[in-house]
């Protein structure tokens, strides 16, 4: 078979062998990709009923566009070869993964929720899986969870009834633990199955992940059957919480009226138990030293299409808050990656993306994370994508900065970090390099750590010249390319230094943000180290617009989208006492570019308000009118719909909040088809919300080749 | 030897708290690359891209910390237990 052409697919290698038929991976010759290509062992497809296809079935289940899903992406029939053509999953199956090991009861969890979440889409579809088990379960290297064989069991199991034990490769298992071990009960005696049945086998596959064993075991199928029809598991005790064996023992129950019925009870119940559960962690070998608790709370909030999403990196994780279009009232999600400090956010809609960046800082190091879901799931690549090549004999520090590249650059994506420096992607964040013009910029040696430490905090893309680009270092200042990255001049005349005895040299500078206005790509505001500023001429050089404001010292800047000459600040005492200014807490707004100031007060505390704002925890949303949304350092959250003049909380006590940035549900790329429409939040149907989600793998085709 | 994941990385080790390298006594070093083979993910959360143990994580050797030992240069006895703890000194300090 290797080397053979089915359709425009190459054979390129065997995957392995399945009950269907055997697996291949296979180049795409058309797409130029890789794909999975199951051939399937002929008379599976042979003997079945007029109109009851394999080939209908998979076309039903090519639907099923869901990142916990493998994508079927086409079917077809060459030489009588039936073959189905998948998206490549790469990974390791569940089985593999707890084969005679217990996992985390918090892994279990988040993988359990995922495969509920497959099977809630699935159901809504009018599939079933049919032989869900650990084998159909592959992991990702980065923890996504993909259920294989979404209704292709069908067929298989209507032939297979007399032969209950599927031989199917089980890698170190017993012979008789195929699909027999997953069978439902009312399957075994031969009643009608339905969704329930799946909901029974995802009983046994948590069983099985949180306890390293079947719950139904034998060593013959008799024995097994016997097992499934009479026995009651044994109990899981710590660490597994209670809410889980619960939920398991719910799956389980022998009658389908005494289970969930329907998968989304399951996905809330295992949440439930996220949110709630104080986890003893699985310390087999430190069973005798006092117990670790790893506290794991994430509460996902569920969207609707046409939501207004806040995502807010705090020092202790970050945080998803969501409202409907009015923007009134908000809903908390979160904590995502407990305990990991979140510099940068990023929200990415372009190419019909919805795609959330993060970086994550832990002692274990900074890592750029992504979620397609919304934060259902994140990415974690075994490897940081973002390092210092060995020769530069430097290592990442932080990542403060995510911005995704123009509009017609979709796969363009930079990365402010410390120590300082620019990395860029031009495949969609997949892979980084470090950009080494302004590396081995020769100030680089006399750029001086600030507070903060020595950091590329602020990226700033021309968005009419691609060749031309603005960056902020502390303490280098701003530096400016025109060659797209070739090279980089300091552009700092005019912005003065408190802190050397020349007062305005060429470069040093202590910029805090710059902010530019897409439509205005020539000017420039700045948020100095003592100091704001403006630039007419793409920062050739500086002019002093802190006239009328109470201090010049500040962090973050924004200019709002629908009014260029508009521009935010929230200025702090001084240097030394970084807070709000006599205990009020103000921000500051100019609507003639820098020529005036007005205090914003309304709705903000004004006793006792020491509040810090940092540089990126401002920021704007695309509505009309325009939110504008800043975080303090004492966790709390504001808002305004008014262009700043009056201001409610909407989140108090969160922790030390770092960076703001907003998001929508209903944001759709341009080379989508020109943007989706909004849809109000009473028109959005549960449907329609999940059929217009773009789809990472692009257009499913289906077609039947002869 | 037998290294001890933390909870915080087991998900790059298949889930497991503990994981035995098959290797007689051997320098610290070597006995991490055969970790990374086994366990790629696990890597980049506790060594630098430049190959230096992460400021705020400790390695044991035994009881005692490879720090006052021989470093990455540790020779670790056969069968010794090798664990990876973050330090009590970490937590982060904010500027702004």
């Amino acid at each position: 078979m290797i080397g053979e052409i089915l359709g425009h697919f190459r054979i390129v290698g065997k995957i392995g062998e399945g009950g269907m038929g055997m697996v291949y991976r296979a180049r795409d010759e058309v797409l130029q990709r890789d794909v999975a290509v199951k051939v399937l062992k002929k008379g599976v497809h042979a003997d079945l009923p007029e109109g009851h296809s394999l080939l209908n079935e998979a076309r039903a289940s090519s639907a099923l566009a869901h990142p916990n899903i493998c994508t079927i992406y086409e079917v077809g029939e060459t030489d009588g070869n039936v073959y189905i053509v998948m998206e490549l999953v790469e990974g390791k199956s569940l089985r593999q993964m707890c084969d005679g090991n217990a996992l985390a009861p918090e892994v279990v969890l988040r993988y359990g929720v995922q495969i509920a979440a497959a099977l809630v889409r699935a159901h809504d579809r009018g599939i079933a899986h049919r032989d869900l088990k650990s084998a159909n379960i592959v992991i990702t290297p980065e923890g996504l969870v993909k259920v294989l064989d979404f209704g292709l069991a069908k067929q298989v199991e209507v032939r297979g009834s007399d032969e209950p034990t599927l031989s199917r490769a089980s890698p170190g298992g017993s012979s008789v633990s195929g699909t027999l071990a997953y069978l439902a009960p009312e399957v075994l005696r031969g009643e009608p199955a339905d969704y329930r049945s799946d909901l029974w086998a995802l009983g046994v596959v948590l069983y099985e992940a949180a306890s390293g064993r079947l719950p139904f075991g034998g060593r013959t199928a008799f024995e097994i059957t016997s097992a499934i029809l009479r026995e009651i598991p044994a109990p899981l005790g710590p660490p597994v919480p209670p809410g889980l064996w619960a939920t398991m023992q719910r799956c389980l129950s022998r009658e389908p009226a005494q289970r969930y019925q329907r998968a989304g009870e399951v996905q809330a119940a295992l949440e439930a138990v996220q949110s709630a559960a104080v986890i003893a962690a699985n310390t087999r070998l430190e069973r005798e030293a006092p117990r670790t608790t790893v506290l794991h709370s994430v509460r996902h909030v569920r969207f609707r299409r046409g939501d207004e999403l806040l995502l807010v990196g705090t020092i202790k994780g970050a945080f998803i808050l969501r409202s409907n279009a009015q923007r009134t009232r908000w809903e908390v999600g979160g904590p995502y990656f407990h305990g990991n400090a979140i510099y940068a956010l990023a929200y990415d809609t372009r190419a019909g993306r919805q795609r959330i960046w993060a970086s994550a800082q832990s002692y274990w190091g900074t890592n750029l994370r992504s979620s397609d879901d919304f934060g259902r799931s994140w990415t974690n690549p075994q490897e940081s994508p973002i390092r210092f090549p060995l020769d530069t004999a430097v290592s990442l520090k932080n990542i403060w900065q995510i911005t995704p590249g123009r509009e017609d650059e979709p796969d363009t994506l930079y990365c402010g970090v410390e120590p300082a420096a620019l990395f860029e992607s031009r495949d969609a964040g997949e892979t980084w390099s470090l950009n080494r013009a302004l590396f081995d910029h020769p100030h680089r040696a006399r750029w001086l750590p600030s507070n903060g430490g020595l950091a590329l905090h602020t990226i700033v893309p021309d968005p009419a010249d691609r060749q031309r680009m603005y960056v902020a270092i502390s303490t280098g200042g701003v530096y400016r390319t025109c060659d797209g990255g070739q090279s980089w001049t300091a552009q700092n005349r005019g912005v003065r230094v408190t802190f050397m005895p020349n007062k305005y040299p060429d470069f040093g500078q202590c910029v805090h943000k710059i902010v530019m206005h897409p439509a205005r790509p020539e000017r420039l505001f700045l948020q100095n180290h003592w100091g704001v500023y403006r630039s007419d001429d793409g920062a050739e050089s500086w002019t002093d617009i802190a006239g009328g404001l109470p201090s010049d010292f500040g962090f973050a800047m924004i200019v709002l989208p629908r009014k260029p000459e508009c521009v935010c600040i929230a200025p702090v005492e001084s240097d030394e006492f970084r807070c709000s200014c006599d205990g009020h807490l103000r921000i500051y707004r100019t609507r003639n570019a820098g020529s005036s100031w007005e205090a914003l007060s309304r709705g903000l505390p004004q006793r006792a308000a020491y509040e810090t704002v940092l540089r990126d925890a401002m920021t704007t949303d695309t509505c009309d009118p325009t939110g504008i949304y800043f975080g303090t350092r004492s966790g709390q959250l504001f808002s305004s719909r008014d262009d700043g003049k009056s201001w409610e909380r909407i989140a108090e006590g969160l922790p030390s909040i770092l960076c703001v940035r907003s998001a929508s549900t209903a944001d759709s790329g341009p080379a989508a088809g020109g943007g989706v429409a909004r849809e109000t939040s009473g028109a959005a149907s549960s449907g329609s919300s999940a059929s217009s989600r773009p789809s990472r793998t692009g257009k499913l085709r289906l077609s039947k080749k002869r | 030897m037998i290294f001890q994941i933390p909870a915080a990385l087991r998900e790059f080790a298949g889930g497991r708290n503990a994981v035995e390298v098959d290797l007689g006594a051997a320098p610290l070093n070597e006995a991490l690359d055969r970790l990374w083979l086994q366990y790629p993910g696990l890597r980049d959360r506790i060594v630098t891209e430049q190959g230096q143990v992460r400021t705020h994580i400790n390695i044991f050797v035994g009881d005692e910390n490879i720090r006052y030992l021989g470093g990455l240069a540790t020779l670790v006895p056969m069968g010794a237990v090798v664990s990876i703890i973050p330090a009590v000194s970490g937590g982060l300090r904010v500027a702004g």
